[in-house]
């Protein structure tokens, strides 16, 4: 019971760390119609940023936590502006690749800045105690876990609440609706496309500092955690929000359990499913939804025109 | 018709390989400048220019299916993979604990592209099923579901980290690995591979132009310009996208099946999302849905390095004195084609060719 309640909060933590990104996609996705591949690479950048905020420049960490996560919000918006708005209106498939040479620039950079050794964030968590962690009834509650947790309720509960009341929020919902419409209505909609790209850098920058933060570390496979938002996005379907969120608790879950279960389901089925397989197990369960579904669980069945 | 280059009067000839005497003539001069480069260029040129071979033909093959047949393709790099270890199988040497039956290259060269292909068949239900960005996005699982299949199945692939030795030359029983003696001139192994994939890359260059103009290549192109309206016109859609899909891993088998000879061992972590992206730029940057762009693409994208490698050493920079390695520049730059050419000229090389070919055609008026 242990180990299964150790799991569900592991899942649910990494849960929270992919909606955080998810989200994100979403947005630029029903803003935009682009699915940006440079989201996992944005998260990075943003725990790079504030590791040199906090460790290299020394600048106090909740400080360094709040300017980084800024500056990954302005450095999305300027891709935006520089990259994304020439390509207004052409294929999905050259603005997917075309996103994928940004990740390629970014991380390169980020890379070559990362160097060979990992690096710390200088969050105060493991400082904490007992290596950042509560033990609660024989389960380990890392701070950071829960941090990740309490982050992205709130930060879904605020963007539920800007979509609903704020004008900005209505104007986004609009835009995604009716594009058309929207600039008929007098909607800046290039506006609420670099809104659109400055929210979503800013969640990949709050789940980038959840993903690397203590003893994680930043390293360049980092980036590799946040692209598991994909297959999140994917099960919820890409223009849901709500979606976005059941598919990162699918797979987060997933993840934790197959993390903990997965030698004692192979002594009972007699193979190996090789090591790392709880890092796998998200793209299966993305393959196996696809077949049956292939708008996801709440994506809007796309409808066409000959 | 002579004197009217242009002027077409049957379909035949329209749609014919080489539509003109200069583009024939052009192919051949082309033909023979190739092999006789093998003769004259030094090692380093003849490895780039064996790479680009065989990296143009992985890339026709994901040109037949996001080119022609308009269906992202994120994974090519993981048939690519089957190519190279079904052949390495086949066609190397068992080790300690990889397996390996030393087998003919006239085996191993087809199985490895035949087996690719099945794979390719084996999953078209789903990526038939898909289109657009769903399609990309289990491509991109494909990825990595590929690259946890090869580094478990370590008796097949050595395992992460390690790796194995890859299929042997052995061409008509004769061992080609430590080069060949014709009369008195000597082969050495490199020569070699380079007259095998310059061999191989014309057929296939041959068989890519041949399919469009054939009863698959029209479907591709009706499926990837409206496949609605393409099965409402009698298209077989899940024949056509499933035969894309094997066509275009049968091609990145052959390659696979080839690229590593020239090293002689790969190791699982190649296959990894990068590798896959490569080839998809490569046919972005050459031109999708053109039977030339790969083949640009390609050649564009293995020489580039050795051109930045050039540039530096011919305005003496030294690589300490750069604030990034070479392996950086040679990223960020490619991202940034990938970029720019995507913005800018979505035709690609292909394009920039075809514009100034059209303009020293009319040269000196400009229309």
């Amino acid at each position: 019971m242990t180990i299964f309640l150790q799991a569900t909060v592991e899942g649910l933590s990494l849960a929270a760390i992919y909606s955080l990104v998810a989200i994100g996609f979403v947005l630029i996705y029903k803003s935009m119609d682009v699915l940006s591949f440079a989201q996992p690479a944005l998260a990075v950048v943003g725990a790079g940023i504030i590791s040199s905020l906090a460790v290299d420049r020394g600048i106090p960490f909740w400080l360094a936590l709040i300017l980084g996560i800024f500056l990954t919000g302005v450095l999305s918006l300027i891709i935006e502006r520089t990259f994304l708005r020439p390509m207004v209106g052409e294929p999905v498939f050259s603005v997917a690749i075309l996103t994928i040479g940004i990740d390629i620039l970014l991380r390169t950079v980020l890379d070559s800045w990362i160097g060979i050794n990992p690096r710390y964030l200088g969050d105060p968590f493991p400082s904490f105690g007992n290596f950042g962690a509560v033990n609660v009834g024989g389960v380990n509650l890392k701070f950071l876990e829960l941090s990740a947790l309490v982050t992205a309720i709130l930060i879904i509960a605020i963007l539920s609440v800007f979509f609903k009341r704020s004008k900005y929020g209505v104007a986004m919902r609009a835009t995604s609706f009716d594009q058309e419409a929207a600039l008929a209505q007098g909607i800046n909609v290039g506006r609420i496309f670099g809104l659109a790209w400055f929210i979503a850098g800013i969640l990949a920058a709050f789940a980038g500092f959840f993903i690397t933060g203590g003893f994680n570390t930043l390293g360049q496979f980092s980036f590799l955690i946040a692209l598991r938002a994909l297959p999140a996005v994917v099960i919820g379907g890409l223009d849901s929000i709500p979606g976005a969120v059941v598919g990162s608790i699918i797979i987060g879950l997933t993840q934790g359990y197959v993390a903990y279960y997965q030698i004692p389901f192979e002594n009972l089925i007699g193979f190996s499913l090789g090591s790392g397989f709880s890092l796998l197990a998200p793209y299966l369960i993305m393959f196996v939804i696809l077949i049956f579904r292939p708008d996801g669980l709440f994506g809007t069945e796309e409808v066409e025109r000959v | 018709m002579r004197g009217r280059p242009n002027l077409y009067t049957d379909y035949n000839k329209e749609s014919a390989i080489f539509s003109n005497n200069t583009q024939k003539s052009w192919f051949f001069i082309m033909v023979a400048f190739s092999f006789s480069l093998c003769f004259i260029a030094s090692e380093y040129w003849i490895y780039l220019l064996t790479s680009s071979f065989l990296m143009s033909i992985a890339a026709w093959g994901l040109n037949i299916v996001s080119g022609f047949a308009g269906q992202i393709n994120l994974a090519h790099g993981f048939f690519v993979g089957i190519g190279t270890y079904t052949s390495a199988v086949i066609g190397g040497l068992a080790g300690a604990n990889v397996v390996g039956f030393e087998l003919d290259m006239l085996i191993w060269l087809p199985v490895a592209g035949i087996t690719a292909a099945i794979v390719g068949l084996i999953i078209a239900p789903i990526t038939v099923r898909l289109k657009g960005l769903n399609l990309g996005l289990v491509t991109l699982a494909l990825v990595f579901i590929g690259s946890h299949l090869f580094s478990n199945f370590k008796s097949l692939t050595g395992g992460a980290g390690l790796g194995r030795k890859v299929a042997r030359l052995k061409l008509f029983g004769i061992d080609l690995e430590n080069g060949y003696q014709i009369g008195n001139y000597f082969l050495e192994k490199n020569q070699i591979l380079y007259l095998l994939s310059l061999t191989l890359c014309i057929l296939c260059g041959l068989g890519i132009k041949n399919l469009v103009r054939s009863r698959a290549g029209r479907a591709y192109s009706a499926i990837r310009d409206g496949d609605i309206a393409a099965e409402a016109i009698g298209i077989n859609i899940f024949r056509y996208k499933a035969s894309a899909f094997a066509l275009s891993s049968f091609f990145g088998g052959i390659s696979g099946a080839m690229f590593f000879t020239v090293s002689g061992g790969v190791e699982p972590g190649t296959f990894n999302l990068l590798y896959s992206i490569v080839f998809v730029a490569i046919v972005v940057i050459g031109g999708a849905g053109t039977v030339l762009g790969p083949l640009f693409g390609a050649f564009f994208y293995t020489m580039f390095p050795a051109v930045i490698q050039l540039l530096l050493h011919v305005f003496e920079i030294g690589e300490q004195s750069l604030p990034l390695n070479l392996g950086q520049i040679e990223r960020i730059l490619f991202g940034l084609f990938i970029i720019s050419f995507l913005i800018f000229e979505p035709r690609g090389l292909w394009g920039i060719w075809f514009r100034l070919r059209n303009y020293f055609k009319a040269w000196p008026f400009s229309y």
